[in-house]
């Protein structure tokens, strides 16, 4: 495996997150943040319900946050932050000019619980009430 | 219960919701200019910070700026392009469009767009005021407290944040000592408009560290220390908590900007003492230092971030059934029920997205 680039840094200005793919196999999705400090390269999911991080990520700083449930981390440490309670995994990542290179030797995945499908019926009953 | 992820949220809820695409979508924002604020009875400010002949109090509605103007103690509301500050004595109104105004429910100044309104103001609110016209209208009210901020949010999060009352649990000092079965009793009851109030509680203000009974100051006609809510179509709330009233009228400047402007009030004929007692209990709840009203703009400002413009739209859930109480969500199902009739769409799909759009989107 080698160095394979996935996109040019200017279409992830400083403060923002993008979905791109590295051209591996069939593909591997990849979100590659450019935070205060550089870029990271890390699966397109946040590590808790599987939410794009496309779409619910915030880049501020140096910090990533998942604006669903506050999950965050700093994007140059790796430190869990806020509500965070799994790390992020990460590929290596450099800019060479103008090109953003990720080094893949496999896709990332975490691991997720089987869907379960959501019982609207009982979703507000009481039980979970007293856990306030 | 496992929590949602990501799939969940995308798949249709078998129970009530609306699409957040409500609260970013710039062209239904648009509309609601158009066919809401342009329409409705607002309540603008209030007589007493225009008491004195002469004295104006301007501000900004669907995009037009208005004023409002003291006329020998007669309140009359123009449409006046070319204001450009808040407050003074002395405006020239010859040749200026007078709008329909009326001074009513504690002396709010109430003016609409509609140059031919089919209801009253007593009409439009419907009775939403009836639980505190003898506290509010008993004795003449007066201004002492008036600050605005301009938020990152839709102004119906704000709206929501004042008819949902689960959101309650964000807030720290409520949390640890404010709850009683009495709070969870509560109901919420709805009115035609769109209107819903809040049915009140003996709030226990000596259980909050560093407060005091507010029996005492009591506003007239009012149990000590009840608290009641009025939250009015589109986004405007008034809110007594037994001493001091406070009322929030929304300006929407886009989907996701919004202005509120906050006042508070006590009694006209209240001592200095008096006064200073209301002053401390309106800002030690709602003041910027207070309890409460910092860390409801914080979490509508997330709210807002959440649901920025562009990002995927979401099904939002106003499913919870309790009898009316007070995590019931009957309120926010009413209000956007009333939110749907005035722009002709559905709050579950308010582009009106054919099936295959919505699965295009998704």
């Amino acid at each position: 495996m080698t160095w394979t680039k996935v996109c040019d840094k200017s279409e992830i200005p400083e403060g923002s997150i993008k979905k791109v793919w590295a051209r591996i196999g069939g593909g591997i999705p990849i979100a590659v943040a450019h935070h205060k400090k550089g870029f990271v390269a890390i699966p397109p999911v946040c590590p808790h319900l599987e939410e794009p991080l496309e779409e619910s990520g915030l880049v501020m700083g140096c910090k990533l946050t998942c604006t669903k449930h506050l999950w965050s981390w700093d994007l140059e440490t790796l430190e869990l932050q806020d509500e965070a309670e799994l790390p992020l995994k990460t590929y290596d990542v450099k800019v060479e000019g103008s090109n953003v290179m990720v080094y893949v030797t496999e896709q990332l995945e975490y691991n997720f619980d089987e869907d379960e499908d959501i019982d609207e019926n009982t979703f507000f009953d009481d039980d979970d009430d007293d856990e306030w | 219960m496992p929590p949602r992820n990501h799939k969940n949220w995308l798949n249709a809820p078998h129970i009530e919701h609306i699409s957040s695409e409500c609260y970013n979508n710039h062209s239904i924002y648009e509309q609601e200019i158009e066919h809401i604020f342009a329409k409705v009875w607002v309540p603008m400010c209030h007589f007493s910070e225009m008491s004195n002949d002469g004295d104006f109090r301007s501000s900004q509605i669907a995009h037009q700026n208005v004023v409002a103007v003291n006329n020998k103690g007669a309140i009359k509301v123009f449409l006046c392009p070319s204001i450009d500050r808040p407050a003074g004595n002395g405006l020239d109104t010859v040749g200026l469009k007078e709008l329909h105004s009326e001074v009513k429910h504690g002396g709010m100044v109430w003016t609409t767009l509609d140059p031919n309104p089919t209801q009253s103001v007593e009409e439009w609110t419907c009775g939403a005021f009836d639980c505190i016209a003898e506290a509010i209208d008993t004795e003449e009210m007066e201004i002492f407290h008036y600050h605005k901020a301009v938020i990152d949010t839709n102004y119906k999060l704000w709206h929501d944040t004042n008819s949902e009352f689960y959101h309650d649990f964000m807030h720290y000092f409520n949390r640890v000592s404010g709850f009683n079965d009495e709070y969870f009793a509560r109901k919420n009851i709805p009115f035609d408009n769109g209107h819903v109030n809040v049915s009140s509680f003996t709030v226990n203000y000596e259980e909050y560290d560093g407060f005091e009974d507010r029996g005492e100051l009591s506003f007239p006609n009012l149990p000590p220390n009840q608290w009641y809510m009025v939250d009015l179509f589109p986004g405007f709330n008034f809110n007594l908590r037994g001493s001091a009233y406070r009322s929030d009228t929304v300006t929407p400047l886009g989907p996701n900007k919004v202005l509120i402007e906050f006042r508070g009030y006590g009694l006209k004929k209240d001592t200095p003492q008096e006064r200073q007692t209301r002053i401390k209990h309106h800002n030690s709840i709602w003041g910027p230092f207070g309890r409460n009203l910092h860390e409801d703009l914080i979490g509508v400002s997330g709210q807002g971030t959440t649901m920025r413009e562009g990002t995927e739209a979401r099904n939002i859930l106003h499913g919870r059934h309790e009898n009316s109480t007070i995590h019931d969500e009957v309120g926010m199902r009413h209000y956007y029920e009333a939110w749907g009739r005035f722009l002709g769409v559905s709050p579950g799909n308010p582009l009106g997205l054919t099936a295959e759009e919505v699965i295009a989107a998704e």
